[in-house]
């Protein structure tokens, strides 16, 4: 029996107060490798993710990692949110958020320890950061706190990882370092998948991709995806028809 | 007694002056309110209810009248005062916008209690009357006016009142403008900030107007329930402000007879039938709760009849006897009621074996929904990577929601003659 | 005679169960702070009147455990139907926070006015409950609001880790399998517990103030957590005995808002002092 794909949507619906923002999306990734999910704002991208992890409820289909539902294997799976999501004046340092990454193989009401503690070191070691371990996280540079967030996705120790927008608004510096340590991820046989914005970098730097506008236009490996003609059929799409449909299923009625 | 000797009875007199001040209040609040929900600006509007307390009792010490001209001022220099600290302090470190709002309005308050309390002799205020206010004795505190007497609080609001309505109806574009888009009006050259800054200056007006009447907290009922009523019911901004103000008005007067019927504090009635207010439109709005529960409702009925419809269709097409959507209880309920609908409405028609078949009408209809289906699945099949037998259940939903005009569209688009992704016929547009 | 000579034991008692209350309410109401849920308790505050009056006219009984417990019941009611108003209209959450709090508490005023006018026996110290008045407390009650408290501590250092996680990131804590709304539940429960046994101290106005106002203080101090949350459990308790032993000097003063001075002078030193610091700080050349 072959083995189970790492990421596999079928028929994936999901839908904001009614309306639907992702069509019936039907796509398969296997491990290892860094795939890139492209598409213009708004087209559903981040809800993809969102809907991997079980974050946004479906409307139709389903989401299978390794073969399994999403609450059987959730200890292979990490998650490098948006930057905007947190609130940076929140009183924790570095460290304390790194060790977050830990707490899911911790459990209930246990504190972090010694273990922990090495975990959390040699993953901020990785992505540069072990000198500022001790500092509020408020007080960094943009890419720091991006690597902050991959950092506490490392100490989970997964085999799968998601990433949504990791290099937006951030340095070179920390673009560089962050795309190594997904390389190296691949080098150890996992998958990463990473929502990006820009198409110029999505050739050099994903084995595949996927290009999104509300449904799947178009999947595989890079150069034989990214084509004019599917990039036009992406990003100058036959939106308005998707809008009004949509429209009319959060009304329950007809369209036009 | 109402009538007494043919005239209306003193305490007929009384009570139509009681409620004659809460209405004259309650008006005001309700205008000034609608412009604070729409711009988000709710718990300001308690904050400044709250905070105004110490200002009023350093009014009435230095002499003014509750009501009078003092106190107003004084309580407009406080309401802005808690502004500029509430909005100095949201900046620091773990003070959010809500928090500062919070710390500034309770110390005032606190402050404003503690004064009352310390100089209670010297003011006439008392804790009580700060809480929930006394309108119940508003009637006995009268000014002489073109010889009647008519009371002071009345008075007080009635010219409040007036102030409010010429400062809406003088910078009523600024502040729809304002309200609804803070970042362009700025941009277009509107002079935001003295809008905003007048708003509060109203509310602060508003509110010493219905401290009598009220109080410091229930005013934070008067000023947001009579406007969120009128969000749900209407959507223009001056239909909301009229729906405001009706609202207001009807609400203290039923609260004050409530009130006295039940021998009870007439502002904590109003807040009662002001709450009342808004659940009943929240039930009973064209969006509110019981409308869109009809809405699902209907829809699955739709969705019942059409399937069959359509189902009954396809049998005929394969030339076999028609198999319904399986479908175990309780949908089974649903399918048979709308079967027997279907016949009572001339759509279906019973046949010699026991089966069902299509009318006339009811086959033009069930073709509508087949084209719908099939016109879906190829325009689907044309612009998204879904393998065959994935393209079925996205069309089996939106078969339901497609109107003619957008089907014109999809066929211009996958061609006339065109079949769907399976090889079958996609039925032309009936007229 | 008590302990400490001249002090009535009675007194010693309450003000050792209203510094178990000040300590816990800055506590928890650090964790509700750093959520961005401060005026939430607001709302459920303003309520827990009606369930004062509510428990009073059901059973005819003043004692302060059964009041309590209506006001526990109307808060968590209130909370829920805020829930409501969010899920089912298209009202905005600060207008829904507002309407909760006025309705309530002119529903609270109605019940109150009400007992109050028809005299009924025991119904006269209700109002208290509106500022705080805790010179009616018996030591039993004092025992039990300290219990309370001292319960509620032990369950936020216990979860403490949990409930970070989820106060800081709610989207990465879902993602790697925390019941997110459970753990929000019981934050925002604990707020409501807290806002309940603060009611003697404080009253139904001011309480939130107790709750918000020294962690926002302890913030001021400190950029770590560990070290804010018991800090703002000091400058609660700090807070509450002050008051109470403040307003001890005026009989007619309801305890409330003496507490709430006391804690905003606090909070204001507190913010002086950053201030301060910061342009020490600004002034240094970088090492």
């Amino acid at each position: 029996m072959a083995a189970p794909h790492a990421v596999e949507f079928h028929d994936l619906t999901v839908a904001y107060g009614g309306r639907p923002v992702l069509w019936n999306i039907d796509l398969v990734i296997d491990a290892p490798g860094i795939f890139g999910i492209i598409g213009p704002n708004g087209a559903g991208k981040s809800t993809l993710l969102k809907a991997a992890l079980g974050l946004v409820p479906l409307a139709g289909g389903s989401v299978k990692l390794f073969g399994k539902p999403l609450d059987a294997v959730r200890r292979r799976v990490g998650y490098v949110p948006q930057r905007e999501t947190v609130d940076w004046d929140f009183p924790v340092s570095v460290m304390d958020v790194v060790l977050m990454g830990t707490y899911p193989r911790l459990g209930w009401f246990r504190r972090p320890g010694p273990r922990e503690r090495a975990v959390a070191t040699a993953c901020l070691e990785r992505v540069g950061l072990a000198d500022v371990a001790g500092r509020q996280i408020g007080r960094l540079s943009g890419g720091q706190q991006q690597r902050v967030f991959l950092a506490r996705a490392l100490a989970q120790e997964a085999d799968l990882y998601f990433l949504d927008e990791p290099l937006a608004g951030v340095d070179a510096r920390s673009q560089e370092t962050i795309f190594r340590v997904l390389a190296d991820l691949r080098l150890e046989g996992r998958l990463v998948v990473v929502v990006h914005h820009d198409l110029r970098t999505a050739a050099e730097w994903f084995d595949a991709v996927a290009l999104i506008d509300m449904r799947l236009v178009a999947a595989g490996p890079t150069a034989a995806v990214l084509t004019p003609d599917n990039l036009r059929r992406t990003y100058a799409g036959p939106l308005d028809v998707l809008d009004e449909l949509g429209r009319a299923v959060a009304q329950g009625s007809r369209t036009r | 007694m109402i009538i007494a000797n043919g005239w209306l009875s003193e305490q007929a007199v009384m009570h139509a002056w009681a409620m004659a001040t809460a209405a004259v209040v309650s008006a005001g609040c309700g205008l000034v309110g609608t412009l604070l929900v729409v711009r988000r600006m709710s718990l300001l509007g308690d904050a400044i209810s709250h905070a105004v307390l110490p200002g009023i009792v350093v009014a009435v010490l230095a002499g003014g009248r509750l009501g009078g001209p003092i106190v107003l001022a004084g309580a407009t220099v406080t309401a802005l005062f808690t502004v500029w600290l509430t909005r100095s302090l949201a900046g620091r470190r773990g003070v959010a916008e809500d928090a500062a709002s919070g710390i500034v309005f309770t110390t005032l308050f606190a402050v404003g209690v503690v004064l009352v309390s310390a100089l209670a002799s010297r003011v006439d205020l008392d804790a009580s009357c700060v809480l929930h206010g006394i309108l119940e004795l508003v009637p006995f505190d009268t000014v002489p006016l073109a010889g009647f007497e008519i009371p002071r609080a009345f008075l007080t609001g009635a010219i409040v009142l007036a102030a409010l309505l010429a400062m809406a109806v003088l910078t009523w574009k600024e502040q729809l403008f304002a309200a609804f888009d803070t970042d362009a009006a700025r941009a277009a050259g509107m002079p935001v900030g003295l809008a905003t800054t007048g708003l509060l200056a109203a509310t602060a007006l508003a509110t010493v107007a219905s401290f009598e009447a009220v109080g410091a907290i229930l005013v934070v009922a008067m000023l947001v329930v009579p406007a969120a009523t009128a969000e749900l019911l209407v959507h223009r901004l001056h239909s909301m402000a009229l729906v405001a103000v009706l609202v207001a008005v009807v609400a203290s007067c039923i609260g004050y007879l409530a009130a006295w019927h039940f021998n009870t504090s007439a502002a904590g009635m109003i807040a009662v039938v002001l709450g009342l207010g808004y659940l009943a439109a929240a039930l009973s709005a064209p969006d509110g709760v019981v409308a869109r529960l009809a809405a699902r409702g209907r829809l699955a009925w739709r969705v019942t009849c059409e399937d069959c419809l359509a189902a009954l269709w396809r049998g005929e097409e394969a030339g076999a006897a028609a198999a319904l959507p399986p479908a175990v209880f309780p949908r089974a309920l649903g399918q048979h009621a709308a079967l027997l609908w279907l016949r009572a409405s001339g759509r279906i028609t019973t046949a010699s074996d026991g089966g069902w078949r299509l009318s006339t009408r009811g086959r033009a209809e069930a073709e509508t929904v087949v084209r719908s289906h099939r016109l879906w699945e190829a325009w689907l099949g044309r612009h998204a990577e879904l393998p065959l037998d994935h393209l079925h259940p996205p069309a089996e939903w939106i078969e339901h929601h497609l109107g003619a005009a957008v089907r014109e569209r999809l066929e211009a688009e996958v061609g006339v003659a065109a079949s769907d992704p399976h090889g079958r016929t996609i039925p032309p547009e009936r007229k | 005679m008590s302990p400490l000579g001249a002090i009535p034991y009675n007194t010693l008692v309450v003000a050792v169960g209203v510094a178990a209350v000040g300590f816990a309410a800055g506590v928890i109401g650090s964790l509700g702070l750093l959520r961005k849920r401060a005026l939430a308790g607001d709302a459920a505050a303003h309520a827990t009147l009606v369930g004062v009056a509510a428990a009073f006219l059901a059973t005819g009984r003043r004692d302060l455990p059964v009041l309590l417990v209506g006001a526990l019941v109307a808060a968590v009611v209130s909370l829920g139907v805020l829930v409501l108003i969010r899920r089912w209209t298209r009202t905005r959450d600060d207008a829904a926070t507002a309407i909760v709090l006025g309705v309530s508490f002119g529903l609270g005023i109605t019940l109150i006015s009400g007992i109050t006018a028809r005299g009924i026996p025991g119904g006269g110290g209700l109002e208290q409950f509106l500022l705080g008045h805790t010179a009616a407390l018996t030591a039993a009650d004092a025992v039990l609001l300290a219990a309370v408290s001292v319960v509620a501590v032990v369950a936020l250092v216990v979860g403490f880790k949990e409930a970070v996680l989820v106060a800081f990131d709610p989207a990465f804590a879902a993602a790697t399998g925390w019941p997110v709304a459970v753990i929000d539940y019981l934050l925002v429960a604990l707020v409501a517990v807290m806002v309940v046994v603060g009611l003697p101290a404080a009253g139904a106005v001011l309480v939130t103030a107790l709750v918000v106002i020294p962690p926002a203080a302890a913030r001021q101090w400190t950029d770590r957590i560990g070290t804010m949350v018991p800090l703002a459990g000091v400058i609660g308790l700090v807070s509450a005995v002050a008051g109470v032993v403040a307003s001890a000097g005026f009989p007619r003063l309801p305890t409330g808002p003496m507490i709430v001075l006391v804690a905003a002078a606090l909070f204001g030193l507190s913010v002086l002092a950053a201030v301060v610091r910061d342009r020490l700080a600004a002034r240094r050349p970088i090492a």
